[in-house]
């Protein structure tokens, strides 16, 4: 009996494994790698080694993810997620001319990777310091690696020079003199120091510390009276760097003046601001080379609110002046340049609205001019950066990756778009599925016969087939096609679309717009429409609240917290609807609750928060030092197939499934504990609550509630005393009753309330049972699949930050109830428990993103779709992922290896011999009749 | 008269065959007779045996009530056929086990049929021993018939409730029990509960 069991369960254990199968993978899921906007300081066009003819384009960006660009097709040749969430002041990128490395400074971190596959060369660690410049010293050893200066404050400025082979320190020199360290820049024969003095009034005196680039000893120091001008370090305009003529510009205060300081001189020259405009402040870019045999010519780029011109500088260096070369024109509109070399020359690109202009820093005259393509979305160019090959004297091939407000990073080659990258992708906050429009009408007919008498139902059925028959020639002609090509299981066609794969899913973005993509094909935004008025660097005071319209479908309501009305789009075109009575906040058909300042407000259905304080029912605090870290409630629609579990000698154990329940999670930092608290939301009783002592509450704690269970995860402290370190996840199952065939205090009530309106006082509290497991990795964030009517059974998804995947966890091995240290009897065997085992291994075939490697992601979210047995699955966060589950395999639907034309073909094989044998048979029983047998 | 002279024909040789056979021949060694061949001699011990058999006195015939009491018995025997199946039908029910599979469904089928048939002809089972004078006596056999097959079905069903298919337990009335349903709902917003 004991081996039976065994290997009942194993084959038992075999079966929930599979969860993607190789037919499926890349047809059903499809990924959207991205890095994220890149930075103007941190991109650029480079040789991966040094004999390359083609170069890749470099990029670090907003959300530190380092990667190559293929410019071809912008395909991302590698890429790599840099620690921390950096802003854009802190994050470096540099590469040597002529080597085959680039180095990163993000944070605390130095690295050094390989330009053609991004391997690890090496890296450095600063501790607590955060690394304020990075540099390369052209001139290479005689490895080829040129060496790295980077500038940290360590108390003190510090600047090191790091050897670009092994990133050991060969020399360092630390500023004693109190002074702010702010950049470090080179020349080919000097380091400068560029540190912040605090002049004796106000104001900061720049000083600029020359260093010996073998020795690192200080020879020189300069102050630049600029304390009337410069408050804060913001105020420098530019430091150059890896030039002949390093330099240093700022504006006076009334910005009438441009400031330039060739660094290692005295000498301040005052350089007009070519201001004609009424505008009276326009912005300022600098853009010089950076390359030291190149020109020392730079380009100051203004910027008005509503054109933008330029003006083209040549530094004279023997004499230390700087003379005004040339007036590039004044254009509407907003433009960006980009400085690049080839040789000594130096180029700039300049990308406007609508054209694309190439001039040489020597003369105004232009060397190409290339229109822009006219776009539904007009090219608004806020970083370029290009690479020009002077193939001969009068062509000039250029490529220029564009980087447009709406963050779209595209490629212009000689003015034509070559690949476009939707990198604002990766500022998702928050998503939503909703449904088609035309599957939302056609199940809204099938309920209006539903609630129609019989005859009326009838016609009204029968007027919807005659109508439906319109569509019945297209339908013919694509017949074979759909026998054909039935791949993926997914219709061209949203009509055609029987099983509910294709859906909306609407996208909140951090800089305050609203997209849609179709879980058919996400690499293509629908359309994208800005609902929030934002600034640069503004974001969302809270994530806004997507909800399909339950008034109307293809309708999507977007609430934001501030304004009282949601914002309705239609879900196919982004058109704001007009609807005539728009929901006001508050209007949800029950109470309410939110998150707000550590504590949950509930509110009585009359009322929000904006309205009366009084309609406020109840409030949940934790304990002083406490702070919540996470709120799961049961997803509002949750079908439940069963409502008891059936044991193995076929009693029942009644789940408790009450909607109205939350999970609240809560750390201490102090004491390292994480309280769980369950809540009653009709009431706000705590239902259950288990406290975790030597609990990392820095780290991730994820949890979720669905049907009668809950889940959380949570990193245990390394330094707190105990048996056990790493990552745990608790599965708890609540039922009603601890005794089988019992249903708890309620007994047969076929309604209740927590509020205590039909005599009971107090909400019945669950039974709990839990059990923990080890895992081998934190989990980021968790959720549960979800099917059209909850028979199948369930999958907790878990997504991973550091294997940069999303793991589907069989809900059959995350049980409550597995027997612990014995073997499990016939009866559980038969419910389909196995042991408990302390850690629960991913296994690999549970990673829905099998080979692909999902960066960053954050949050998913799931939805049913038309078949029972598969959930759609959409992840967000950084790259964008959308797949489709079967936790019990989809056994609604033929899979891929059913021949349709060999069903087919057997089946007229059928007819024709019925054909063929019909007549001898009728011959046959008419002889029978006729004829006596002898 | 020519043809007073006339003397009957000779018989033909057949019938000169037929009236004497041929004398038996000696047997040759030891080699026995074919079964059903009959030598002249075992005829005549055989007819002579016949002889002596007519010459017993006929059998008197049964009387009425020594007919109804063999009736009786026989139909008790009928009676009692289902119960000997039992033990034999209990040991195949044991032996194919609890899982459901096509073969022992069939036999649980087959358990269930032969009885329900066998009752269902009742009137025409006991047809043949019916008989003014065993009448009365039938009624008991009848029932004893009745009581047996019930005994047949009460063993199918207890395969049938080992199988499982039995609505007995709490569980088989799970999908009409209903979930109850809240007063009061509650509903997360502004991202409170992801």
């Amino acid at each position: 009996m004991r081996w039976l069991a065994l290997l009942l369960s194993g084959a038992w254990l075999v079966e929930p494994a599979l969860a993607v199968f190789a037919d499926d993978a890349f047809q059903i899921d499809h990924h959207v790698p991205l890095l994220g906007l890149p930075q103007s300081h941190t991109t650029f066009f480079h040789q991966p080694y040094a004999k390359s003819k083609a170069s890749l384009l470099y990029t670090l960006s907003d959300k530190a993810v380092l990667g190559a660009i293929n410019p071809r097709d912008g395909a991302i040749v590698w890429r790599q997620a840099l620690a921390g969430p950096a802003n854009s002041s802190n994050i470096f990128l540099r590469a040597g001319d002529g080597q085959d490395v680039v180095v990163s400074g993000v944070n605390n971190n130095i690295a050094a990777w390989a330009a053609s596959d991004g391997r690890l060369i090496w890296s450095r660690n600063l501790g607590n310091a955060l690394v304020h410049d990075l540099e390369i010293i052209e001139l290479p050893d005689a490895k080829g690696n040129g060496d790295v200066l980077i500038l940290y404050n360590d108390g003190h400025p510090v600047v090191q020079r790091l050897d670009g082979g092994s990133g050991n320190v060969k020399w360092e020199y630390i500023d004693k003199t109190g002074d702010n360290a702010f950049q470090v820049s080179t020349s080919s024969a000097h380091v400068y120091l560029i540190s912040f003095h605090k002049a004796i009034m106000s104001g900061l005196k720049i000083r600029v510390t020359s260093l010996d680039q073998l020795t690192g000893r200080e020879t020189d120091a300069q102050s630049l009276s600029s304390e009337s001008d410069v408050t804060s370090p913001e105020q420098i305009l530019y430091v150059g760097a890896n030039s002949a003529s390093p330099l240093i510009a700022w504006t006076d205060k009334a910005n009438k003046a441009l400031k330039v300081n060739i660094l290692g001189t005295k000498t301040i020259v005052n350089l007009p601001i070519n201001n004609s405009d009424e505008d009276d402040s326009p912005a300022i870019t600098l853009h010089a080379p950076h390359r030291s045999t190149a020109l020392t010519h730079f380009l100051v780029h203004y910027q008005s609110a509503r054109s933008h011109w330029a003006d083209v500088y040549h530094v004279n260096l023997a004499k230390s002046t700087i003379s005004k070369a040339y007036s590039l024109p004044k254009l509407a509109g907003q433009g960006a340049f980009s400085c690049s070399t080839v040789d000594a020359n130096v180029f700039f690109t300049r990308v406007t609205e609508s054209e694309m202009i190439l001039v040489s820093s020597a003369s105004h005259g232009v060397l190409g001019r290339w229109p822009l393509a006219k776009t539904q979305s007009p090219l608004l160019p806020l970083r370029v950066t290009a690479e020009v090959a002077a193939l001969s004297s009068s062509s000039y091939p250029t490529r220029a990756a564009v980087l447009s407000s709406n963050g779209e990073w595209t490629l212009l080659r000689n003015g034509d778009v070559s690949w476009t990258r939707p990198e604002y992708l990766t500022g998702v906050i928050t998503a939503t599925f909703v449904d088609l429009p035309e599957e939302q009408g056609l199940v809204h007919e099938l309920e209006l016969e539903g609630h129609q008498n019989a005859l009326a139902a009838y016609v009204h059925r029968l007027t919807r087939h005659v109508n439906d028959l319109k569509a019945l020639p297209s339908w013919l002609q694509s017949l074979p096609k759909t026998f054909m090509g039935s791949k993926s299981g997914i219709a061209d066609s949203p009509q055609k679309d029987k099983f509910g794969f294709r859906k909306y899913i609407i996208l909140a973005l951090e800089d305050g717009r609203i997209a849609a993509l179709d879980t058919t094909n996400p690499t293509s935004v629908l359309w994208s429409k800005r609902v929030l008025k934002l600034g640069p660097g503004e974001r969302w005071s809270a994530p806004p609240e997507l909800r399909a319209s339950s008034r109307k479908p293809g309708i999507v309501e977007v609430w934001d917290k501030a304004a009282g009305r949601p914002i309705e789009l239609e879900v196919e075109t982004g058109i704001e609807a007009e609807l005539p009575d728009s929901p006001v906040l508050g209007e949800h058909q029950g109470f309410t609750f939110e998150l707000a300042d550590n504590t949950i407000h509930a509110f009585s259905p009359s009322g929000h928060s904006n309205g009366a304080v009084s309609s406020s029912t109840w409030k949940f605090m934790v304990r002083t030092g406490d702070r919540i870290v996470g709120v799961a409630a049961r997803p509002v629609n949750d079908p439940v197939a069963s409502i008891g579990k059936v044991l193995g000698d076929r009693r029942v154990l009644y789940k408790y499934l009450d909607p109205n329940i939350a999970l609240v999670s809560s750390v201490n930092d102090a004491t390292g504990s994480l309280t769980v608290h369950l809540l009653d939301t009709v009431s706000g009783t705590t239902l259950h609550s288990v406290s975790y002592l030597g609990v990392d509450t820095t780290r991730t704690i994820a949890s979720t509630v669905a049907e009668n269970w809950f889940a959380y995860s949570f990193t245990l402290d390394d330094s707190a005393s105990g048996s056990s370190r790493g990552h745990q996840i608790v599965i708890s199952e609540m039922y009603e009753s601890p005794v089988p065939n019992d249903r708890g205090p309620l007994g047969d009530a076929s309604n209740y309330s927590s509020l205590g309106i039909d005599g009971g006082s107090q909400p019945v509290v669950p039974h709990v049972i839990s059990q923990t497991f080890h895992i081998p990795e934190e989990i980021q964030y968790m959720t549960v699949t979800r099917t059209r009517q909850g028979i199948t059974s369930r999958e907790l998804l878990v997504t991973l930050a550091d294997s940069h995947g999303i793991v589907a966890i069989p809900r059959q091995l995350l049980d409550a109830r597995r027997p612990v240290g014995r073997d499990p009897t016939a009866d559980e065997v038969a419910e389909g428990l196995v042991r408990y085992h302390p850690t629960l291994e991913f296994d690999p075939k549970w990673y829905l993103n099998h080979q692909r490697e999902v960066l960053g992601v954050k949050e998913a979210i799931t939805s049913p779709s038309n078949l029972e047995s598969t959930s759609l699955v959409f992840a967000y966060g950084l790259d964008i992922f959308g797949t489709r589950v079967a936790p019990s395999f989809t056994f609604d639907v033929l899979g891929k290896g059913f021949n349709k034309l060999q069903m087919l073909a057997t089946v007229a094989a059928l007819g024709v011999g019925v054909i063929v044998v019909a007549p001898l048979v009728r011959r046959k029983q008419i002889n029978q009749r006729w004829q006596i047998s002898s | 008269m020519a043809g007073a002279s006339h003397s009957p024909p000779p018989p033909p040789q057949w019938v000169l065959d037929l009236d004497s056979p041929p004398a038996p021949k000696q047997k040759a060694g030891s080699t026995p007779d074919p079964p059903g061949f009959s030598t002249a001699s075992s005829t005549k011990r055989g007819s002579s045996k016949q002889q002596s058999s007519k010459d017993q006195p006929a059998r008197k015939p049964p009387t009425p009530e020594e007919m109804d009491t063999l009736k009786v018995k026989k139909a008790w025997e009928v009676a009692i056929a289902p119960a000997k199946q039992l033990p034999m039908n209990a040991i195949g029910m044991y032996m194919t086990g609890n899982s459901l599979q096509i073969f022992s469904i069939m036999m649980v089928f087959m358990l269930f049929k032969t009885p329900i048939t066998a009752l269902m002809g009742l009137p025409n089972a006991f047809q043949r021993f019916e008989s003014p004078g065993t009448k009365d006596k039938l009624l008991l056999v009848k029932l004893v018939y009745v009581l047996t097959n019930l005994l047949a079905v009460g063993l199918g069903l207890w395969k049938v409730g080992q199988m499982g298919l039995l609505p007995t337990t709490r569980s088989d009335w799970l999908a009409w029990e209903a979930a109850r349903e809240p007063l009061e709902r509650a509903y997360p917003i502004f991202g409170t509960g992801k």
